[in-house]
């Protein structure tokens, strides 16, 4: 049975909380909609989520080759800016929540109980400026707006089409990792279904700074396609600070990688399959000064990875996302101890290693209705401390749900969201270690201008 | 009177035919067969915001746009391999449906699966009657291209001289000829004549072939006429070396092709 | 007992019809050509025609001793307004009319188009002839036909048909632009285009009721109705304004 300690309740907690802040929602952009005259349904099989069009579009960097895409074609009352934010009413439901026994009674002892919480709720305000700076330079900017607080999101520029060929990208700043099932233009919305937890999952107890492939990272990324995007590939090497600004932590790098490879399959569509990596250095303890952590003074460096394979589907009006993960946190990351003090480990520590993946369905039934099924899991396959229950950490989560498009027009969009999901976490019960679920609704309007 | 009643009853039967049989418009390319069923679900998703729900190029975001979109009503098309005044082939349509119109808003359709661009001309084709109505003239015939010299260059600039393309064109090949700002297309909009010395794709393909088939069959729908009869053989092709030549890329560069 | 005499009665009504319809068609004798005379004035004073500056090509320049003049509204010496298409637009029971083979001719002279306004019937040969020492396009720009677009240098043979009516294509050379005609196409060969005096005459015309349009490129439409039947010469006045 694992032994509680404040750390422990806190690195969740902190998990928990990068989890819910940090993940931002997804993007459309009609920005390029209104500077092209194109709708929202010609890049996006439903927005956010993109089609081979728009992925195309994106690679070849928001340019559509058709001579106009340079901002000295567009208007000068052209910006190129958009905004998007929800607005819902959602339920969220706990089943093992800590509280006071006594409520204001900080002394009386601690029982778990289930919670329950529904009302009016606003996302977080997404503002994004993209597109060309010229012809085959793009550039990206999204600073990030949650209840007062404000940061950077994302901000890149690149040099699009290095020597005239599409095999040869150059993007540097703060970047969304290449991933074609993006977490940035994931569909769903509510908290439990609005973030594929493979790409951001920390087993229990590991202290790791990276926070898992879905978090916009700083770096530089090498990036080329085909003509009809069908062959793609990127290669990017980025700080191992997990994309905060300031101090790097410690002087190692992580690269990441993406191979993937599309086909037409008669009568079916296209078929796409690919393999990524990403592969780093943490650092597992900071030099201290009257023992505090000195910033920018990360050491102890110890590596982790997570590799797999994805694929996207299509048959007919369906179209299937499935994913692949195996990640690996070094011992010492994964138990939360500094590599340069062994002797802490428990007995018996090792790597904590699992596997995971998700399968996420939808039927399109035209441009503007389209019905979502997501399953999602993780199996730790070991755990870094012995004294831990072999399947804590391990998560189960599902998600259905649709979304309306009453307007879809080359100005603005407008969808009606309603979604369902549950997750089910083993072990993560904050007083009895035993599984604690969770569940969401979730309806309103996204919409973006 | 015979004359007669034979006419009423061939209209008779051939109204009959007309409205009992229901026509499903169908195309080719290649191998592939497209679908106007199918065709039509691709074109609410891709294309009907700039050429319009019943195809007449007025689309909500047409306004906005210059050169506007095809108006698919008239089935007059710019980029063709058949003669002047004729339909396109269905391959010309998936040629440029593919390609895209360079300066233009029409992007290169190719992240579309092939077999999508196909369904989609045939949905294009139930636009227009003359589809129905007629066929496209047969494609014109490219024979194989001499090699560019000086004097073959020299040669094409006496044609393009002889041939008043400077009025348009202007002397130089820029643009600007002393006809340049009456032209306007077949719906009345302004519109302006190549530039041949920027270098930049052509609207209905980047080789020397295309180039000279543009001479044979026009540009229907704008004011560049067909040199069918009008120039040799020789003369063409001297004027493709020449028009090459004025390019601020050098003598005779020529983009690469966009595959198909 | 209704169904015995049902076909035989059935019969008896078709074929009267059938021949009510046919004799019809036949009342008129071949050997008495009807037609309509008529003239087109202009009323008011006669707009002044513009100058049209030709120097951008010399070699259409040099063909004019005197600069050429617009030639939207010509009026003549005494009122006459000439390139006025006048033709029966209702009331033809027969509409089965061959083409004649005698083909049309549209002239492009001193880099004008001649005639200015002409006049053919669908499926007829339409010559373009060029007899100018320097190179013209020739562009009409239907509604209801193909469009084409033909360069014509000197002497080149060219011929073209129009399929369907249309009143009237306009035609212009994009390398002269000042160079602008109609072809108006017809199913029935029952039109004329004015003349310099503004006179007309539609020729052959059967007995019947028909209502004859006036059409001038500038000046719009007008109508008016005409019983015409043997032994009689009718003459049709129009007048236009601006």
């Amino acid at each position: 049975m694992e032994a509680l300690t404040l750390t422990r309740i806190g690195i969740r907690l902190l998990a928990l909380g990068i989890l819910l802040t940090g993940v931002q929602p997804a993007f459309g952009i009609p920005a390029f909609a209104r500077k092209n005259g194109l709708p929202c349904s010609a890049c996006h099989e439903a927005w956010p989520m993109l089609n081979n069009f728009g992925q195309t579009f994106k690679d070849n960097g928001y340019q559509l080759g058709n001579g106009h895409d340079a901002p000295i074609y567009q208007e000068p009352a052209y910006w190129p800016i958009m905004f998007r934010i929800n607005t819902s009413w959602h339920r969220e439901s706990n089943n093992r929540r800590a509280e006071d026994t006594i409520p204001g009674n900080a002394s009386s002892g601690q029982v778990e109980r289930a919670v329950t919480t529904s009302g009016f709720d606003l996302s977080s305000l997404d503002i994004v400026t993209a597109g060309t700076l010229s012809k085959n330079i793009s550039f990206f900017v999204q600073p990030f707006i949650n209840s007062g607080s404000s940061s950077v999101a994302q901000a890149w520029a690149r040099l699009d089409d290095l020597g005239g060929s599409r095999w040869l990208n150059l993007k540097m700043g703060k970047f969304e990792l290449d991933e074609l099932i993006s977490q940035e233009r994931i569909l769903t919305l509510s908290d439990t279904g609005g973030s594929y937890f493979n790409y951001f999952f920390t087993p229990l107890g590991d202290n790791n700074v990276f926070e898992g492939i879905g978090a916009t990272q700083l770096g530089v990324e090498l990036s080329g396609h085909s003509e009809n995007d069908y062959r793609r590939y990127s290669v990017s090497v980025l700080g191992s600070n997990n994309g905060q600004t300031g101090l790097p932590s410690n002087s190692s790098y992580d690269v990441y990688t993406n191979l993937n490879q599309a086909f037409e399959v008669p009568h079916l569509g296209m078929q796409r399959v690919g393999v990524y990596g990403y592969f780093g250095q943490s650092p597992t303890y900071f030099q201290t000064s009257g023992g505090r952590p000195i910033p920018g003074t990360g050491t102890g460096n110890r590596s982790f990875y997570r590799v797999g394979a994805y694929g996207q589907w299509y048959v007919g009006k369906f179209d299937f996302q499935t994913f692949y993960m195996h990640g690996q946190d070094n011992v010492f990351l994964g138990n939360s101890v500094p590599a340069n003090q062994p002797a802490s480990l428990p007995l018996g520590a090792a790597a904590p290693t699992w596997n995971g993946g998700f399968v996420e369905s939808h039927y399109d039934y035209n441009p503007r209705l389209i019905l979502i099924g997501k399953y999602e899991l993780i199996r730790m396959s070991q755990q870094a401390n012995p004294g831990i229950r072999s399947n804590a950490g391990n998560l189960d989560a599902w998600t259905v749900g649709y979304r309306w498009y009453p307007i879809m027009n080359p100005r603005a969009g407008l969808a009606w969201v309603q979604e369902y999901g549950r997750v089910l976490n083993a072990g993560a019960a904050p007083l009895s270690g035993k599984d604690d679920s969770s569940s969401s609704f979730l309806m309103g309007f996204d919409f973006d201008f | 009177m015979r004359r007669k009643t034979t006419l009423t009853g061939s209209a008779a039967l051939m109204l009959f035919l007309f409205c009992g049989y229901s026509w499903a418009q169908e195309s080719h390319v290649g191998n592939l067969s497209g679908n106007e069923k199918r065709g039509r679900a691709l074109y609410e998703r891709y294309c009907i915001f700039c050429h319009g729900q019943y195809g007449d190029g007025r689309g909500e975001s047409a306004p906005y746009l210059d050169p506007k979109p095809r108006d698919f009503t008239k089935a007059v098309f710019k980029c063709r391999s058949t003669p002047s005044g004729s339909l396109p082939l269905d391959s010309d349509l998936y040629d440029t449906i593919s390609r895209g119109v360079h300066d233009s808003g029409m992007p290169s359709w190719k992240p579309l699966l092939r077999q999508e661009r196909v369904d989609l001309i045939a949905y294009i084709k139930t636009f227009s009657s003359a589809f129905q109505e007629e066929k496209p003239g047969a494609p014109v015939e490219i024979p194989p291209e001499p090699p560019s010299s000086a004097e073959s260059i020299q040669r094409g600039a006496q044609v393009f001289e002889k041939m008043n393309c400077w009025s348009c064109h202007g002397k130089d090949g820029r643009g600007h000829g002393p006809s340049a700002s009456t032209l306007t297309d077949s719906k009345g909009y302004p519109i302006t004549p190549f530039d041949f010395t920027s270098g930049s794709r052509f609207k209905c393909g980047e080789t020397d072939r295309d180039m000279f088939r543009d001479l044979i069959t026009g540009l229907d729908g704008t004011p560049m006429p067909s040199f069918a009869s009008a120039m040799t053989t020789d003369q063409k092709w001297d004027v493709v070396h020449y028009l090459r030549s004025l390019s601020i890329h050098g003598t005779h560069k020529q983009l690469a092709p966009i595959s198909q | 007992m209704k169904s015995k005499f049902f076909f035989p009665l059935a019969c008896a009504l078709a074929g009267l019809a059938l021949s009510m319809w046919g004799l019809a068609g036949w009342a008129s004798p071949a050997d008495t050509p009807l037609s309509v005379k008529g003239t087109v004035k202009f009323v008011g004073a006669a707009p002044k025609p513009s100058r049209i500056d030709m120097s951008q090509d010399p070699l259409c320049a040099k063909l004019h001793s005197t600069p050429a003049t617009t030639e939207d509204v010509v009026v003549g010496g005494d009122g006459g307004l000439a390139n006025v298409v006048i033709y029966v637009s209702d009331g033809l029971t027969s509409h089965d009319f061959q083409p004649p083979t005698q083909p049309a001719v549209l002239e492009q002279k001193g880099c004008q188009y001649n005639p200015h306004v002409l006049a053919l019937q669908a499926n007829q040969k339409l010559n373009v002839v060029n007899g100018d020492d320097t190179t013209h396009n020739i562009h009409p720009t239907p509604n209801n036909n193909r469009e084409w677009n033909m360069t014509q240098p000197h002497g080149m043979p060219l011929e073209q048909t129009f399929a369907r009516e249309e009143i009237a294509i306009p035609v212009k050379c994009n390398i002269h632009p000042w160079m602008k005609g109609y072809i108006a196409v017809f199913k029935h060969p029952y039109f004329a285009v004015t003349d310099k005096s503004g006179s007309f005459e539609l020729k052959d015309l059967p007995p019947g009721a028909y209502t004859i349009t006036a059409w001038q490129e500038k000046l719009g439409s007008q109508t008016q109705k005409i019983t015409v039947s043997a032994g009689e010469a009718k003459t049709l006045d129009f007048a236009f304004k601006q």
